[in-house]
């Protein structure tokens, strides 16, 4: 009875730590011991659920099984309560976002120490990652958009946080295009209720499933589901929505910045996989729209609208890191470009069937894995180089790599990882995405060589703006600034700590890879995710 | 303002005719807020955001459908007629409070804008 609660565990658990650490504001160590307390929790509460989602098997490889655990609150059955539901997909996500939060909120207890700081940073950080861990985890699409609005609430405030000129600007950029975003996105559920008659998301794939058999026209669906993509790729910062990124991501203290890159980034993409293969995996046209596209599956007309909006995003997010002139700059147009590359592996598992899609959603886990460790290495790095030399600019930063070795090793670490060298964990998620995208050239899925050729192109223009920040901030002559930094000892030794992570995970990627595999296979399986959460009662 | 609209046409009984009139304002309120959404000035944008945001949820419950005539729950005597969607009309409820918040935020952040950058005018502001 108690282990079915396990689901909710690492919602209760952050919820319970955010208000604990409002309460004891006043106490800066109490405060900062319950934070890291609470952080402890969530992992347990995550690993708990994983190692219930998948089994042993899954990790030898001795088998693919995966439970799907359900959990509905208060008891109110499936398609009227609230449904939260852990299948292989979240875990793998809940996993990524406790990885990523332990490290951030680890650094952040040695990075945001100054009183009036600290006096509302904990608890805004566990607040968002309660609302990560709530769209991670419901079953319910109404009930995803309060999600997001508890996870941007906290990330508003924590964009302006140093309160000064360019952060309130920049904050006021995010805050009214993600107030925007909601309204569209609440626009677009009342449509989806009015259509299909249910706000659970297996509810809604059963009935779009047997559209006929329920009375449903597919194709205001398709355009209302159209809108609620355009708001995911909002969130998920990938063009033509990507202009509130750079400024944010600068803005926002280093650790948030590595939580907005590595996490709520991810939000927006599983999203858009929950979206397009769960809820919409079944549902299909009565005949081809036109437009000049083939097939009436619902993923052949959005697969091309990602596919663009992946392609944008690789080019935009590369030339403009290319062109920046300050790390966290780089870093920020590097995470539209990288997200570029994820968003062309979803385009191309909505372009494909079988196999094919199953690489693809594979490319798409292991690649947001990367990304997620990998940049916000890299933006807690930025932070350390902020705290220890006061910029990151690159006419202040330089010749870092005789005074902080063992930073510049994090950092070379970071950067092979995004550059993907083996045995990185990036080399494996570039490997898939270029795996996926000849796959489907080879079976003549149209435009896969412009596939191909886009993530070999944005391959190459992240070698060069990596080895161009790398140059620039570490090799080269000692700036004045660098000369007089001072040496934040625990910081680069958490730094370090977390850098080894993208070697292991890369070693071992075996497992790495097997858990990817049957969290894609629980992403497209939408009759299993139905089944699981079993909304009985019919039309 | 809508239930003087709704009244005037003949009250909720009436079928579709209050859909039409909602779909009509709707359209308004949109185009308002989005007309403000494009001005220089600030607090102008915040309103603009809020009443679209306002409109989103208006739109929630005009999609339950306005055809019920008795409540949800009959005290006393079966009801005659169907009742409306109740479940719109929580959303609705939680969707106006994250609103509220959201609003009081932007406010606030519209006064650091002003204290920091000394104007409120976003060609100015964004220099």
């Amino acid at each position: 009875m108690a282990l079915a609660h396990v689901v909710v565990a690492p919602l209760v658990i952050t919820l319970v730590t955010a208000i604990l650490t409002l309460l004891t504001r006043r106490y800066g160590r109490l405060q900062r011991a319950i934070s890291l307390l609470g952080i402890g929790g969530y992992v347990l509460a995550v690993g708990a659920i994983a190692s219930r989602v998948f089994s042993i098997g899954v990790l030898t490889g001795a088998s693919g099984e995966t439970t799907t655990l359900t959990y509905q609150l208060s008891d109110w059955g499936a398609p009227f309560g609230i449904s939260l539901v852990a299948d292989a997909l979240s875990a793998f996500m809940l996993v990524l976002a406790a990885i990523v939060s332990v490290a951030a909120l680890v650094f952040s207890a040695r990075y945001v120490t100054e009183y009036g700081q600290r006096v509302a940073y904990h608890s805004l950080f566990h607040f968002m990652l309660t609302g990560v861990t709530g769209a991670f985890l419901t079953g319910d699409i109404f009930n995803l958009f309060v999600w997001f609005e508890v996870m941007l609430m906290p990330s508003y405030v924590l964009v302006v946080f140093y309160g000064r000129s360019e952060h309130t600007r920049a904050a006021l950029q995010y805050t009214v295009l993600n107030l925007l975003g909601s309204a569209l996105m609440l626009v677009s559920i009342g449509g989806l209720y009015a259509t299909t008659g249910t706000l659970n998301m297996a509810d809604m794939s059963r009935r779009l499933t047997h559209a006929s058999q329920y009375g449903i026209d597919p194709a205001p669906v398709l355009g209302l589901s159209a809108i609620l993509l355009a708001v995911f790729a909002l969130k998920a910062g990938i063009v033509p929505f990507q202009f509130w990124v750079p400024a944010a991501y600068k803005a926002a203290p280093a650790p948030i910045s590595a939580m907005l890159a590595g996490v709520t980034k991810k939000v927006g993409v599983y999203a858009i996989v929950r979206l397009v293969f769960t809820v919409l995996g079944g549902a299909s046209l009565d005949s081809a729209l036109g437009l000049g596209l083939s097939g009436s599956a619902f993923s052949d007309f959005l697969g091309p609208v990602l596919f663009i909006m992946a392609v944008g995003s690789i080019f935009v997010g590369g030339l403009g890191a290319v062109s920046r002139n300050d790390l966290d700059g780089v870093l920020a147009y590097s995470s539209i470009g990288q997200v570029g590359f994820i968003v062309l592996a979803i385009a191309l598992a909505a372009g494909t069937e079988g196999p094919i899609r199953t690489v693809s959603l594979i490319a798409v886990l292991v690649y947001s894995l990367n990304h997620a460790i990998a940049k916000s290495l890299l933006f807690l790095i930025s932070g350390v180089i902020q705290e220890s030399v006061g910029s990151t600019r690159f006419s202040a930063v330089g010749g870092l790599a005789s005074r902080r070795p063992i930073l510049a090793g994090s950092f070379f670490l970071g950067a092979l990882a995004m550059i993907g060298i083996p045995p990185l964990t990036g080399f494996f998620g570039k490997l898939l995405v270029f795996d996926s995208a000849g796959q489907a050239l080879e079976a003549g899925v149209p435009f896969a060589e412009l596939a191909l050729g886009a993530a070999l192109l944005g391959a190459i223009l992240t070698i060069i703006y990596m080895s161009r920040a790398w140059s620039q901030v570490f090799w080269g002559s000692q700036t004045e600034p660098v000369a007089h930094a001072y040496r934040p000892t625990s910081l680069v030794a958490i730094v370090a700590g977390f850098s080894l992570l993208v070697v292991v995970l890369g070693v071992g990627f075996d497992p790495v890879y097997r858990v990817a595999e049957t969290a894609a296979h629980a992403a497209i399986d939408h009759a299993g995710y139905v089944d699981a959460v079993g909304p009985e009662v019919g039309q | 303002m809508i239930e003087t609209l709704l009244s005037a046409s003949g009250g909720a009984t009436s079928g579709g005719e209050p859909q039409i009139i909602l779909a009509v304002v709707l359209g308004l309120l949109f185009a308002l807020g989005t007309f403000l959404i494009l001005r220089r000035d600030v607090v102008r944008v915040v309103w603009g955001v809020s009443i679209i945001s306002q409109a989103a949820n208006v739109y929630l419950v005009t999609m339950g459908g306005l055809r019920g005539s008795v409540p949800i729950v009959s005290h006393g005597g079966g009801g005659h007629g169907t009742p409306t969607d109740p479940l719109v009309q929580a959303l609705v409820l939680t969707a106006i409070v994250i609103g509220f918040g959201t609003t009081a935020f932007a406010l606030v952040l519209t006064l650091r804008v002003y204290e920091e950058h000394g104007t409120i005018d976003l060609s100015e502001v964004s220099e």
